[in-house]
């Protein structure tokens, strides 16, 4: 393994879903062995990256360079620094807990994982992308595989629409009724979700092309272009370059993340996709427009960002409330799953706004912390659902009689979602809190109120779901007791627990990312004298912002949490 | 001008792979005449055969590096006449190989069809090497011409006569603005041959008169506004005649359109940039746009190839080597996938009769073969990795975005999306849609053949498209005096900055 777990994280999905092509549907213990092997695989290299990982040294590790077009000045360059490291692990643990969960798929489980590998694959491809053509590339090649799990094994189907409850009123969900031209079929979900995030993608990618034109080096290369690119100070249709490129970055994957205006795709994507495509999408997939922002715009672009991050922080606000009170009001499981979290990922915009060392870190952590918890409530809701094959919280209820493992669980997920002490959350939401309070006190008062809407909805939820009386239509649902069904649950559970009580590995990992960042970012270096020397100057800071860490949660053991 | 055909035999060598041809043509008619039981396997297969001989003699060429012009500069054989003409024979081979099943639908003249793709093909051969208006004219009409035969060959098909009428008619109509183009520019300067041209002054009749000729250029490689025929041609030929409309003309047009924008047009470049951008803008949001109406596969594919035609005019109007290397990489990655296509439509039509989108619901049960391939094509046609369509975009775009065409890059990116749509429709009704007979369809052994050629092609180039971008690269040296000043690494940029 050693310097190559990039190789073996990135490509054992990819191996694993070509090796399915030669394998016969009929064979439903081989493709499943073949889709949680290569998954397994991809997750023992992934947890050995994230402890291999050295801190100390920090900057970007097990880096792997390929030349792929000289003309176009394109390597295959991956490598991961403390931002990429957690985003990996998440990746993997959900891509493992995803085969279990949809272990039940009858109707061409074979392709079902094909897909999925290549959805997860693709997810990490971006977390390691040393390369804005291959961060692009890999960005994209997430996208179609979401259509066709969406298209072919969602649940919300037109017959879905054309139910009706025991008063008579159709079952569609309101909010995704209005917001969605009366339709909110699979097909159209699928459909809006390919064209919404394509749409946004060429934006971004008008700035890849923008950085790479002006930058005059004729490289994608990040860490090329960190350096030697000078961006700043061109004018252009009245304004300077660097800010069209940073809007067109910013945008362009915020839409994915997904930012408030630009969220609708979001929750009508959920709620019609698979239990195992949901927790991907939600865990992981929505990262990657953190993510993409923090590596373009904050690496190539840092002061434009300290110029124009408020937009962010304005913006979070309306995700937060406007996420909250949806989910509130939501009366399909998945919707209010779907809007918290893009209601959840205004506290990731929010720490990524105030541009802070410990909101920063906060923020990635929350990124990691979000992806379990997201990924426990989805594999939750998908289970539900299988057994009692509606999303209607109405109509559902008393349920934790038949299920008391999944109600269990239901709750440990609640609590994690909210950030309750005792899961990882809760230190990431802290430290984003306590890291904005100084620059933004007023988003941070409307993130306690969104943390108290997270309490609130969620709760309506869990009761709905699993107390009061239960309709007898439901006396058949089972509960998850095999091995199969629960390992998934639990394997999230324990790396949302573990975390909390083992931080510091995850936390020094993800500071040791965040540093130079913010170093490079906060420094106000005067920018139209900018020489290549006062940059290095920069650079060499970097240490001391090292070694001014202020530790809030030193009591831990160095150890690092082991799940 | 003076004429003066002496000729050695090492000048006959660069005529050798014509030549060989022709021979071979007149064989596949002896042959046809003369054993007329033959099966038609046995003639499409002895078309194949040669070639595959031509190709291989192609191929020796382009590795040896035999070069050179013939008949006072007519006839030029460079590294981007060989590149084309291994296109041309390249997508002929497997258009052969995609009708072998196809052919049984014509009651009469079997033997005959072969006859004329190969003759077309060689039409062509010579377009990729005409270096003069007056062969251009000549080998144009030579290549049309098989082609109008073709396009009307299923006699009792209303469908088919009408494409072959409306063909007629605007080609014809074609011809007679390149013949007028070209006396006008012949007028204008004397001259005949490309590079004698370099020197022109620009006047109006001149400028009138390469219009003249772009519109029957443009007329071959379907760009608005000279597109009206490419629906109706498309929907009513025989598939398989579609299938080789759809792509060889268009790269011996281009090849011609090359060496008149870069060798004879090379100093007015600022002013015939800005036709080839609004050519391109209006080819690809009217091909996307309308494509997106169409309930026909054939249709569909003929409106997304003019928004494809579109996108490869960008790569023109960049003016660079870098461009005109991205047009070689993008018309090489359409050839895989569209053919690719358009042999599914076939398989599905041999097994269903129908080339209703609406009856390819659930063709991902009936044959997942067919449908992942289908999915394939489409998805590289839209330009999503990491298919081969992916990376010619991206080549198209980066060419562009180095001579700053800022509107260009942002209408063909805002077309992805839009051609996204409409290829995605047909990915939801493959996969999606229930189908409304369940019976299983079956592919024959040729078909699968070009399958398994143009997936490999569009999943290799795709995966790793190095040795082809070198490929096209060497292909274009000729163009090097384009080429903007290297930029090397890792080197610090420049103090000023670039563009505005």
């Amino acid at each position: 393994m050693g310097d190559y777990a990039l190789l073996y994280i990135l490509f054992a999905p990819f191996v694993g879903a070509i090796a399915l092509i030669f394998v016969s549907n009929r064979q439903a213990m081989l493709v499943r062995g073949i889709a949680a092997g290569s998954a397994f695989i991809c997750l023992l290299a992934s947890l050995y990256l994230f402890y291999a990982y050295d801190h100390v040294k920090g900057g970007f590790q097990f880096v792997q360079k390929f030349e792929w077009s000289r003309q176009l000045g394109i390597s295959l360059h991956l490598g991961v620094d403390g931002i990429g490291t957690p985003l990996v692990l998440a990746s993997g643990i959900l891509l493992f807990a995803g085969i279990f969960v949809s272990w039940h798929v009858k109707d061409r489980a074979k392709e079902f994982y094909i897909w999925l590998l290549i959805l997860a694959a693709a997810t990490i491809g971006v977390f390691m992308s040393l390369d804005l053509f291959f961060l692009y590339f890999f960005y994209e090649m997430s996208v179609i595989p979401m259509y066709l799990l969406l298209g072919m094994w969602g649940s919300h189907t037109k017959k879905y629409n054309e139910m009706t409850d025991p008063e008579g009123l159709k079952q569609r969900d309101s909010v995704g009724f209005i917001f969605n031209f009366g339709s909110n079929s699979k097909e159209y979900a699928a459909m809006k979700l390919v064209l919404f995030l394509s749409a946004f993608a060429v934006a971004a990618f008008m700035g890849i092309l923008l950085i790479y034109k002006y930058s005059g080096l004729n490289t994608f290369d990040i860490l090329i272009l960190r350096e030697h690119a000078n961006l700043m100070n061109i004018p252009v249709l009245g304004t300077t370059l660097d800010k069209i490129i940073w809007l067109l970055i910013f945008f362009g994957f915020a839409s994915i993340a997904p930012l408030w205006p630009l969220h609708s795709w979001s929750p009508v994507g959920h709620a019609a996709a698979p239990a195992a495509t949901s927790m991907l999408h939600a865990g992981v997939l929505m990262k990657l427009g953190h993510f993409s922002i923090i590596r373009v715009a904050f690496e190539i672009l840092p002061e434009t960002t300290r110029e124009l991050m408020p937009i962010a922080a304005v913006l979070c606000m309306f995700s937060i409330v406007y996420g909250g009170f949806v989910a509130y009001y939501a009366k399909d499981t998945k919707y209010v799953i779907g809007y918290s979290s893009s209601s959840h990922m205004g506290y990731v915009f929010l720490g990524m706004a105030a541009l802070d060392y410990i909101s920063l870190t906060g923020a990635v952590m929350y990124m990691f912390a979000h992806a379990m918890a997201t990924g426990m409530l989805f594999a939750m809701a998908g289970w539900v659902y299988d057994q009692t094959h509606t999303r209607d919280i109405p109509s559902l209820g008393g349920l934790s009689n038949r299920m008391p493992f999944i109600s269990g669980c239901f709750v440990i997920g609640c609590m994690a979602s909210i950030g309750v002490p005792g899961t990882i959350n809760f230190i990431a939401e802290v430290m984003i809190i306590v890291g904005s309070w100084n620059k933004y006190p007023f988003q941070v008062i409307v993130a306690v109120v969104g943390i108290v809407l997270t309490l609130a909805y969620l709760f309506k939820m869990m009761r709905g779901l699993f107390y009061g009386p239960m309709d007898q239509k439901y006396s058949h649902a089972r509960d998850a007791v095999s091995a199969v069904d629960r390992l998934p649950l639990l394997i999230m559970i324990t790396v949302s627990i573990g975390f909390f009580f083992f931080p510091m590995h995850l936390y020094n990992v993800v500071r040791s990312g965040v540093d130079p960042l913010i170093a490079k970012i906060t420094r106000v270096v005067p920018v139209a004298s900018e020489t290549t020397g006062l940059r290095l100057e920069a650079r060499g800071d970097n240490n001391t912002a090292l070694a001014d860490r202020s530790v809030p949660f030193d009591s831990a053991p160095v150890s690092g949490g082991r799940p | 001008m003076n004429f003066s055909l002496t000729m050695s035999p090492s000048d006959l060598l660069l005529l050798l792979p014509e030549i060989l041809l022709t021979v071979w043509l007149c064989g596949i008619l002896i042959v046809d005449f003369s054993f007329p039981r033959l099966p038609n396997e046995q003639l499409a297969y002895l078309s194949i055969a040669g070639l595959a001989a031509t190709l291989g003699c192609l191929v020796w060429f382009d590795v040896t590096g035999i070069t050179g012009t013939l008949f006072a500069n007519m006839f030029v054989l460079d590294r981007m006449a060989l590149y084309f003409k291994m296109f041309i024979v390249g997508s002929t081979i497997l258009v052969i190989l995609a009708s072998v099943d196809y052919i049984h639908r014509f009651r009469f003249f079997r033997g005959e069809y072969y006859f004329l793709i190969v003759m077309s093909a060689l039409g062509m051969m010579f377009m990729a090497s005409a270096n003069d208006l007056l062969s251009v004219f000549v080998t144009l009409e030579f290549s049309t011409f098989g082609f109008y035969v073709l396009v009307a060959y299923l006699r009792e098909d209303m469908a088919s006569n009408e494409a072959g009428i409306k063909f007629f008619i605007l080609g014809v109509f074609a011809a007679g603005l390149l013949a007028y183009g070209i006396s006008l520019v012949y007028g204008e300067t004397g001259k005949l041959v490309f590079s004698d041209m370099k020197s022109a002054q620009a006047t109006p009749g001149l400028a009138i008169g390469f219009l003249l000729i772009f519109g029957a250029l443009g007329f071959k490689i379907g760009a608005v506004p000279f597109h009206s025929w490419i629906p109706d041609t498309y929907h009513g030929s025989p598939t398989p005649v579609t299938a080789y409309l759809s792509i060889a003309p268009k790269g011996a047009a281009f090849a011609i359109l090359l060496r008149m924008f870069f060798v004879a047009l090379a100093t007015f470049k600022p002013i015939w940039v800005l036709l080839l951008v609004a050519a391109s803008i209006m080819s690809m949001t009217y091909g996307n746009i309308v494509a997106i109406a169409q309930k026909n596969m054939k249709r569909l594919l003929a409106y997304s190839g003019i928004a494809q035609i579109g996108n490869v005019l960008i790569g023109l109007a960049a003016g660079t080597k870098m461009g005109n290397d991205a047009i070689l990489f993008y018309l090489l990655t359409y050839l895989f996938a569209n053919l690719g296509a358009f042999a599914i439509i076939i398989a599905v039509s041999e097994a269903i009769g129908s080339e209703e989108i609406d009856d390819y619901s659930g063709l991902g049960r009936r044959s997942p073969f067919l449908a992942f391939s289908m999915l394939v094509f489409l998805l590289s046609l839209a330009g999503v990795p990491p298919l081969a369509g992916f990376i010619g975009k991206i080549y198209i775009f980066v060419a562009a975005m180095k001579e700053g065409l800022y509107v260009l890059i942002t209408v063909g990116l805002v077309n992805i999306v839009i051609s996204m749509y409409y290829y995605l429709i047909v990915v939801k009704k493959m996969y999606i849609s229930e189908p409304h007979d369940p019976s299983p369809i079956t592919v024959s052994g040729p078909i699968k053949a070009v399958l398994y050629v143009c997936l490999a092609g569009t999943l290799v180039i795709g995966i790793y498209p190095q040795p082809f971008a070198d490929w096209v690269v060497s292909a274009t040296m000729m163009f090097s005096g384009l080429a903007d000043p290297a930029v090397s690494l890792p080197i610090p940029p420049a103090a000023t900055p670039i563009g505005g």
